[in-house]
């Protein structure tokens, strides 16, 4: 039987599976509690700076006029698009029962969640008044007061609240039947209460499997416009405006595949030392990451794709600010940006189109990581210059780093480890029932020829 | 389960756990079967009606829908600030969040509905569960009187159980 896997995976036992997943959960080691240490210690860096521009006021920050959407609002778009992947992988390639996201979708899940997490902080440190934060809901108030629903930036506050919601819903629900796993082999009783409570109480009886299946597609068929909705929303917080660089049709399309390449890139940076520290390596194959430089390969052609178009338009348009626009990103004051931009987003994945390139997992650890920068670059382009140059020369401005932006900036990748580096430890990293799913049934008419 | 016994059969092979579940239906006994994993087979032969959380889906999602647009609108003519000499009510500007508040409904009723239907949260263990069941093994639990025990271990070792246990019905 070809399950679209290796024949190593299908020759498996269920035990095994049980067994290679719930040791990541056995006692901490001091490696373990270094990289928690390391992680936190950052998150305390981002935490001290943010409190000292609430102290100070957001003058300490580099924002300015005309930037005034900086380094916070370069973070969260990226931090959003790191999310995307997760639910790529786990809601649209379930419904595509495409195998290979078994073994990695529950690290892609994770990490969904953590990255709107961590998205989710900037736009509250950006606002300067924070503990006003809440006046972007709608909850009645006594002055009858409405945020304005025709407004981008509030569409954002549903599509991201929304995202969140379902993606954690979603990412729960997977967990529950392993964390009843997890719960039958506890050795501790911490753990053994901690995993009752969490598995609901989960026994795996036919009937609950039942419903449980078909709430599970029921909650992919719901995350799956999610994929395409919520970084559509995040572009149009740029193209439903007029700035030139940003008033471009073509943004939801580009945002979602840079979404999904720069997510997926990030899946690899975390699974890879996973996979070795704990021995995953019978179950996270070199099929997988075959399949994910594809998934790389062919964003990477959709951003090329997009960058190019950008500028032809610009050039079709005929429109003096947007060509001045697209000659000042590879030439102008932030040039250096566009060019990393260019080598890590479009020309580095090339490499991928080398077969062996794409199950060297030493040389896709690297290209994921540069895939990363080359998107927080993108983010860093398409902010930074559009609003260093729009139509006024007497509005035109430059932009100067400060400690606190670099300093919050280190402390979202802290929150962000913090949180995968917890989960790992206490929760099923890896799917344990959606792998047994994928197996050969154990069946003894099988076994006796028939 | 309705009688004071419970028989458990141990299995490991997923089709002689099928067959025996198809064995206890035709006899009419009450059972309950257990596994690792969701399966076809033994969902067609346990479970073969369909599940009706997708009902409660939709009409979450209907409902949400209904909510979106609601908001939307009553509040933007409760408060009609126009704005980049947009209508005060904007149903293109609306859908986004018709749309979101549409899946965001529609995902907690699916939660909800599971929950009722496939009855979590249950932490206490049913009779007859054991914890190979989230493992390796396949489990059947048959409830019986106290007369009928004999009959049905063996008939759960002819089909195939690794082991059998009697235990106290519910």
């Amino acid at each position: 039987m070809d399950n679209g896997h290796s024949k190593e995976i299908q020759q498996v036992e269920y035990s095994t599976v049980n067994n290679i997943v719930l040791k990541m959960l056995e006692a901490p080691t001091t490696g373990w509690y270094l990289l928690l240490f390391t992680c936190i210690s950052a998150a305390v860096i981002g935490f001290v700076c943010f409190t000292h521009q609430l102290l100070y006021g957001m003058g300490v920050a580099g924002i300015n006029n005309p930037i005034a959407w900086g380094v916070y609002i370069t973070n969260f778009v990226f931090w959003v698009g790191i999310a995307h992947s997760g639910t790529l992988i786990s809601a649209v390639l379930y419904l595509f029962r495409a195998k290979f996201r078994m073994p990695i979708y529950r690290l892609a899940e994770a990490m969904t969640v953590f990255a709107v997490m961590t998205a989710g902080l900037f736009p509250i440190i950006h606002v300067g008044r924070p503990w006003f934060a809440y006046w972007l809901m709608p909850y009645p108030n006594e002055r009858m007061l409405w945020p304005n629903f025709r407004s981008p930036l509030l569409w954002d506050v549903f599509a991201v609240s929304t995202y969140f919601t379902v993606s954690a819903l979603f990412f729960v629900v997977g967990l529950i039947p392993d964390i009843a796993a997890a719960r039958d082999k506890a050795k501790t009783k911490f753990r053994k209460v901690l995993y009752t409570v969490t598995s609901l109480g989960w026994n795996g009886n036919l009937r609950a499997w039942k419903h449980y299946e078909s709430a599970y597609l029921i909650f992919a068929a719901l995350a799956t416009p999610l994929v395409v909705s919520v970084h559509s929303v995040v572009s149009w917080d740029f193209a439903v405006s007029i700035v030139p660089g940003w008033h471009a049709t073509i943004f939801p399309p580009y945002f979602v595949a840079g979404a999904i390449f720069s997510g997926v890139a990030m899946v690899i940076t975390l699974i890879i030392p996973l996979r070795k520290i704990y021995s995953l390596e019978p179950l996270i194959r070199p099929e997988h990451f075959d399949a994910m430089s594809k998934l790389i390969l062919l964003t990477s052609g959709v951003v090329t794709y997009a960058y190019l178009t950008e500028f032809y338009v610009a050039w079709w348009s005929n429109n003096p600010f947007e060509r001045y626009q697209f000659w000042f990103r590879p030439f102008g004051d932030f040039k250096l940006a566009f060019w990393g931009m260019a080598f890590c987003n479009c020309m580095a994945p090339l490499t991928l189109w080398y077969k062996p390139l794409r199950t060297n997992i030493a040389y896709l650890f690297v290209l994921s990581i540069i895939i990363n920068i080359g998107m927080w670059l993108e983010r860093f382009n398409i902010i930074f210059t559009s609003l260093a140059r729009e139509y006024v020369p007497y509005a035109w401005g430059g932009y100067n780093f400060s400690w606190i932006e670099a300093g919050i900036t280190v402390g979202a990748f802290g929150w962000f480890g913090m949180w995968m580096v917890l989960f790992i430890k206490f929760f099923p990293a890896v799917a344990i029932t959606e792998i047994k799913m994928i197996m050969p049934p154990k069946l003894r008419n099988a076994e006796a020829g028939h | 389960m309705s009688g004071n016994k419970a028989v458990v059969g141990v299995f490991s092979y997923l089709d002689d756990v099928a067959n025996v579940i198809e064995m206890a239906k035709e006899k009419g006994l009450e059972y309950r079967g257990y596994s690792p994993f969701p399966h076809h087979i033994l969902e067609e032969v346990a479970t073969p009606e369909r599940s009706p959380v997708r009902f409660i889906s939709l009409f979450g999602a209907v409902s949400g829908l209904i909510f979106g647009f609601t908001i939307a609108i009553m509040m933007s003519l409760d408060w009609p600030i126009r704005t980049s000499a947009k209508d005060i009510v904007s149903i293109p500007g609306f859908v986004v969040i018709g749309y979101e508040c549409t899946i965001l409904f529609g995902a907690i009723f699916t939660l909800l509905a599971m929950f009722h239907f496939a009855k979590v949260p249950d932490l206490l263990r049913k009779v007859g569960y054991d914890p190979r069941f989230s493992h390796d093994k396949f489990g059947l639990v048959i409830s019986c009187s106290a007369s009928e025990v004999d009959q049905i271990a063996e008939q759960l070792k002819q089909g195939g159980a690794e082991e059998v246990e009697v235990r106290d019905g519910l």
